[in-house]
């Protein structure tokens, strides 16, 4: 599977005078879970927005599923979106609920909704209103996935679960993953436990893609160099993405590999996902600097030299 | 896609309860259309070789694919040379444990070791353990995915990864087993070199280390030791930076 399940080129979105989201190019390739990751106001909403086919684009344009144009019936057939909040009809039951969703779409699973259901324990008679927060976000998910769609999508699915709905969410998203090859594109402002789902990443910054990648990549470029804080100008210059220095002591994010050797005195670590992302975040120059892909072929020797 | 050859099985132990004075443990679990196609082909095989005729062929296999449990599977290959019948997938031992693995992965989010590594380490953990032997097999990768709510590709690197060092084996529709063990050092061995760390530890004592600072001087050394003798050269930034931040 070699396709793009997302693929935007220069996609923008005005809201009045303001863009929401500009310049955005990406290529997110299928089988994976990707991860929109940025602070409030970032854009992740309107790119999401923008690929189920939710609002129009005032700029570039956006493809699905290998190459249909967002919204058109090819792309809605095969998208499944939860939005934010995990929205229900609060006064019809689960079993109204499937009963509608069924009649409202062309391909609609109805045996596996129901023993989803079963296995959650979530009464069909019960009004969707009465169910608990962590109930109804499976509620929306099991209505999603009973469309039996090649690409979910997901904004901010967990940010109101408590940490054991939480898991039982992603868990169902990720075993749909496993059996039905669905790709999985979310949206999250919580960094804690990234890792763990996520394996493609995209930084939003100020409605600007700031970095993409598959995480494994992002973290083999990446490391934290710690060493003595009168040496840390040494390395300004070189592709730092993040200093943070007490008198002594000094952290550098740069961009290395591995097996690039560490100039004598400094130790080099491996980062994780959420700190990587973080020091992104905070960078707010970030943006500037070369993307990982284009990196990659230049960066051994400068931190090194 | 590569996750489905990984779970084609998930279904064989999936309805397990568990063992209540079970005559024939595993004899009443389900079978899994992989199951029953895994057997249709080593049948196949016989009849390639002569083994079975036209009409024993066709009823074997009629069998086969009716087969509801693994009861059912049993006699198929009566009577002929070089297969058993197949094995009936164990119970779970013990409470908590994946039907059909003796381990269950879990994950230490604070540990700051890759997921897929987590999972590389507990299975070596488990082998040097004696947890995990030949033949055994590795949780299903539907299973660990659905537990600890990870994605399927990290379980898949992990699985790659011990195949990569020659530990486990991949069988396409059943998922992935151990075919070798760790090397263990003899016990009269292991005993002298306890000895001479406890003298060692009694010197970092009496230098003033405390507990941390010999873990951090040790993982350090350990660190030194491996890069030098994997030919990295030129390492000795690293531990020198770390050896300054312990004294």
């Amino acid at each position: 599977m070699n396709m793009n399940i997302v693929e935007t080129s220069g996609l923008g979105k005005r809201y009045g005078g303001t863009w929401a989201l500009r310049e955005c190019s990406l290529a997110i390739p299928a089988g994976h879970v990707a991860a929109l990751v940025g602070p409030n106001g970032a854009g992740k909403t309107t790119l999401l927005n923008l690929t189920v086919g939710l609002a129009e684009p005032s700029a570039g344009a956006v493809t699905v599923l290998g190459g249909w144009p967002a919204g058109s019936p090819a792309a809605l057939d095969g998208i499944a979106f939860v939005a934010q909040d995990t929205p229900v009809y609060k006064n019809l039951s689960a079993a109204d609920m499937l009963h509608l969703t069924r009649n409202l779409n062309r391909r609609f699973d109805q045996p596996y909704a129901k023993a989803r259901l079963g296995e959650l324990g979530i009464p069909l008679n019960r009004k969707a209103g009465r169910l608990s927060g962590g109930q109804r976000a499976q509620l929306a998910l099991t209505v999603a996935l009973a469309r039996r769609p090649r690409l979910l999508v997901l904004d901010e699915p967990v940010a109101m679960l408590d940490p054991v709905a939480r898991h039982d969410f992603m868990a169902i998203v990720l075993t749909a993953m496993t059996d039905d090859g669905v790709s999985v594109v979310l949206s999250s402002h919580v960094l804690a436990d990234l890792e763990r789902v996520a394996d493609y990443l995209v930084l939003l910054s100020h409605g600007r893609v700031q970095m993409a990648g598959e995480v494994e990549d992002l973290l083999a470029t990446h490391r934290m160099l710690t060493g003595p804080a009168a040496e840390a100008d040494r390395y300004a210059e070189r592709p730092v993405v993040r200093v943070g220095r007490a008198e002594a002591q000094a952290h550098l994010l740069v961009r290395a590999g591995m097996n690039d050797p560490v100039p004598p005195g400094w130790e080099a670590h491996p980062v994780s996902l959420e700190e990587l992302a973080m020091a992104y975040l905070r960078e707010p120059g970030a943006g500037a600097l070369p993307g990982p892909a284009r990196s990659r072929n230049t960066q051994p020797s400068e931190v090194t030299r | 896609m590569d996750i489905d050859k990984h779970n084609g099985a998930a279904g064989g132990g999936a309805g397990a309860s568990p063992a209540s004075g079970d005559m024939y443990p595993g004899q009443h679990l389900r079978v899994s259309d992989a199951e029953r196609e895994a057997v249709t082909d080593q049948l196949a095989e016989h009849f390639a070789a002569g083994r079975l005729d036209q009409a024993e062929f066709d009823d074997r296999v009629e069998r086969a694919m009716s087969a509801k449990t693994w009861a059912d599977l049993s006699g198929l290959f009566a009577g002929l040379p070089g297969t058993r019948a197949p094995a009936v997938p164990e119970l779970p031992r013990g409470g908590g444990s994946a039907p059909g693995s003796p381990i269950e992965f879990r994950l230490d989010a604070a540990s700051g070791v890759p997921t897929y590594l987590q999972l590389v380490h507990q299975v070596e953990h488990a082998l040097r353990l004696g947890y995990l032997k030949l033949g055994d097999q590795l949780p299903k990768v539907r299973d660990v995915v659905a537990s600890l709510a990870i994605n399927p590709n990290t379980v898949l690197k992990a699985y790659k990864e011990l195949e990569v060092k020659g530990l486990t084996a991949g069988r396409p529709g059943q998922g992935t087993f151990i075919q070798a063990t760790l090397g263990q050092v003899a016990l009269p061995e292991l005993a002298g070199l306890h000895k001479s760390l406890l003298g060692w530890l009694g010197t970092a004592d009496a230098a003033g280390l405390d507990e941390d600072g010999i873990v951090a001087l040790f993982t350090s050394a350990l660190r030194d030791f491996y890069k030098r003798r994997g030919g990295a050269g030129a390492r000795r930034g690293a531990a020198s930076g770390n050896t300054e931040g312990v004294a």
